[in-house]
């Protein structure tokens, strides 16, 4: 099931690991969207969407549970957005199904859209306009009405602390607070499902934290199910109860916890110090000890990845660098999401 | 149940009014493209006066070195023949103004033209033509002679046994500039919808807020009709101050308000409703400007603007009766004159143009739930 594989990158670093089955996996895990019997927001089954020649989501299968935050990553063109619009009604499939609140999307979007809560990449907030105009606006589209829609948007704009701002025009606005009133527009008409299409892209780290925050909220409060696509893999691992990586359209990591998946590809990561780089057959000699998923070296720096808690081959590690080099540090922590996403897709998240 | 549809309904009606007012706040924002959406219709009206009041003359000397009754006559001819802008000068500053090409020709009244028509004498009068343009040349190969023709019948009517013995269709002659302002009018409404109305639409793709129309659950015809509402709003303050210009500056009173104010709302909503399908498809407002000059200039042109289509070329008459614009100037012609310059006349005329204003919107409705259904996102 599993062989030996070396990769070289560009930087000239390289990497022998252990190719694990994805194949064997994937036809494992994807029985799971068929046979979850629990409450579900969304539904994927065999999406495919192609844009010409191109197929930009490649027979994807993946189920949203209902009250979790789902997150979606990959780097940029993977796909994520293509499938949230897919998900919105904002594109249309060409083949498979997705299953919105129990509604199909090509057959009863109107119902999707009244329940679903939304906030593009863009935003798509009308800048030259007030935030509580905005609001305002948004309200009449989704038939907030009667004597609590003034109270409702006041509401929303002081839940994301910008009701003091509600009659400045969005475009004095920061990134942050745009992405706020955004979030707010969308929470306005009380929404089953949200979905957030890059939630803090382009955000400054004190409202990112804010942002996190309101989404957390969103769960934890208010029982909402959150589906974001980012390819921040700090954000996901601060909000995602659960995450799938995709890549050229296809999932790379299975829908998991960030914990799980850290756990399951790849579990202890030494990195070595060496006072001068050691050979390539040497390299190969530590990839081929028991326990060792991959090898690689990059500046002098050695990082070994290995499989459960079994530290007995740091011994015989340490032994074999010391035949050619001279160790300076050593340290163990656990891999990182963009250590996983690399060592999945064979390149880092591309921006 | 009927409850719930009045609820609907109050929803439809909620959704246009939040839709046209949220249009006209977003274009009262954009002060430049609100100008451009205003001033390039009047400009266009401006623009194509001038041209029609100094293309139709030309500028020509006349050197007069008879001062009898009989010259006096001539001039006054040349004057009434509404083919020449007259200036009197001598001889060598129409020279001068010949070689600066300031003037199209010299005409010459010599200083026997008294006596030698007093003598029943023959006497050639001098004609120097610029003849660089050949327009210019043959209006004043045409010209000089009908003002000769013209000075005889006035001067000597004994002797000319000829003589047109007119009918007049209308009681009274209608200026040029006065019928080709009401065309200029109805091509400035178009001008003017399809670049308010492209505008509008063409910025929700630009700017992204497409997504919040339809990621919303309302009805697209009721987007679409608040889109159409809001377009008109905006495109009136543009029909009134052309009504203001052709009313009070050129003096073109019209005959039937009421056909005027009926005509134009259907015009608006068929322009309005086109500029929204072109700015859907298009979905950039730097597109929007040039397509819709470009789309208003050669309709102008093909639909009748200096006179009835019928009397032109008979496939460009043909032709012009399958777009709206032929119609519009129809109507308003009898609007403002009275006049009929089509021959299916008023009422059908005016039919044509309710089918074309219902057309349009269904079309419109049509483009934005193809929108719907086929996803704005291109990727």
């Amino acid at each position: 099931m599993s062989k030996k594989e070396k990769k070289v990158f560009s930087d000239g670093s390289e990497i022998i690991e252990n190719n694990r089955s994805l194949d064997d996996q994937l036809s494992i895990d994807l029985q799971d969207v068929d046979i979850y019997d629990g409450p579900v927001a969304i539904r994927i089954n065999k999406l495919i969407k192609r844009f010409g020649n191109f197929t930009a989501i490649d027979n994807l299968s993946l189920i949203v549970k209902y009250g979790e935050i789902f997150g979606l990553l990959g780097p940029n063109g993977s796909g994520k957005t293509t499938t949230i619009n897919i998900i919105s009604g904002l594109s249309k499939p060409t083949s498979g199904q997705v299953i919105v609140l129990g509604n199909d999307i090509t057959k009863d979007l109107h119902t999707v859209h009244a329940s679903l809560g939304a906030v593009p990449q863009e935003t798509a907030l009308y800048e030259e306009l007030s935030a509580w105009t905005n609001m305002s606006f948004h309200a009449d589209l989704y038939g907030v009405v009667g004597s609590d829609r003034g109270k409702r948007i006041t509401e929303m704009l002081n839940l994301v602390q910008l009701y003091e701002r509600k009659d400045n025009p969005v475009s004095t606005f920061s990134g942050g607070m745009k992405r706020r009133l955004a979030l707010a527009r969308a929470l306005l008409h009380d929404p089953q499902l949200l979905y957030l299409d890059e939630p803090t892209l382009g955000v400054d780290v004190q409202s990112r934290r804010a942002i996190w925050d309101y989404i957390i909220n969103l769960k934890e409060k208010k029982g909402k199910t959150v589906l974001l696509t980012t390819n921040y893999l700090e954000e996901a691992n601060a909000l995602c109860d659960r995450i799938a990586i995709i890549d050229h359209g296809k999932l790379v990591v299975l829908p998991n916890t960030p914990a799980e998946l850290k756990q399951r590809y790849g579990d202890i990561i030494m990195d070595i110090e060496t006072t001068s780089s050691i050979t390539s057959q040497l390299v190969m000699h530590i990839q081929n000890i028991s326990g060792i998923n991959s090898v690689t070296q990059t500046n002098n720096i050695l990082k070994i990845t290995m499989s459960g808690n079994d530290l007995s081959s740091t011994g015989n590690i340490i032994s074999l660098i010391n035949k050619e080099s001279n160790i300076k540090r050593i340290s163990q922590r656990e891999p990182n999401l963009e250590e996983i996403f690399l060592s999945l897709t064979g390149t880092g998240l591309r921006d | 149940m009927n409850k719930i549809k009045s609820t609907c309904i109050y929803r439809y009606i909620r959704v246009i009014l939040a839709m046209a007012m949220k249009d006209i706040k977003s274009s009262l924002t954009e002060r430049a493209f609100l100008l451009t959406s205003i001033i390039i219709p009047i400009n266009f009206l401006l623009l194509f006066l001038l041209f029609a009041l100094t293309g139709g003359q030309a500028p020509t000397a006349l050197v007069v070195e008879d001062k009898g009754p009989f010259a006096q006559q001539f001039i006054s001819a040349m004057e009434h023949s509404n083919s020449f802008i007259i200036h009197q000068t001598t001889s060598s500053d129409a020279q001068k103004l010949l070689q600066l090409g300031q003037i199209v020709a010299i005409v010459t009244i010599p200083a026997n033209f008294d006596m030698a028509l007093k003598h029943g004498s023959q006497i050639e009068l001098p004609v120097i033509i610029n003849n660089l343009d050949v327009d210019f040349t043959n209006d004043i190969r045409r010209a000089v002679p009908l003002a000769i023709t013209s000075f005889y019948a006035n001067a000597f009517p004994n002797q000319v046994a000829v003589k047109a013995y007119e009918i007049d269709t209308y009681t009274h002659d209608t200026d040029y500039v006065h019928y080709l302002v009401v065309s200029l009018m109805v091509v400035s409404i178009m001008l003017g919808g399809l670049l308010q109305a492209g505008s509008n639409a063409a910025r929700e793709y630009e700017k992204g807020t497409i997504k919040e129309l339809l990621l919303s659950p309302a009805n697209p015809l009721a987007i679409q009709i608040g889109k159409i509402v809001g377009s008109m709003i905006l495109n009136s303050f543009s029909v009134a101050l052309m009504i203001v210009v052709i009313v009070f500056l050129i003096g073109v009173w019209p005959q039937h308000w009421d056909e005027l104010f009926v005509f134009t709302l259907l015009l608006m909503i068929t322009f309005v409703t086109a500029g929204l399908i072109i700015g859907t498809l298009v979905r950039r407002r730097q597109a929007v400007v040039p397509l819709s000059i470009g789309l208003s200039i050669p309709i102008f042109f093909l639909s009748g603007a200096f006179g009835p289509a019928i009397w032109g070329d008979p496939v460009t008459a043909t032709v012009t009766q399958f777009q709206p614009v032929y119609y519009g100037i129809a109507v308003f012609q009898h609007a403002f004159h009275g006049f009929t310059t089509t021959p299916t006349g008023l009422i059908v005329d005016g039919l044509i143009l309710v089918v074309f204003a219902v057309v349009m919107v269904a079309a419109s409705s049509i483009v934005i739930v193809n929108v719907r259904k086929r996803g704005v996102a291109a990727k």
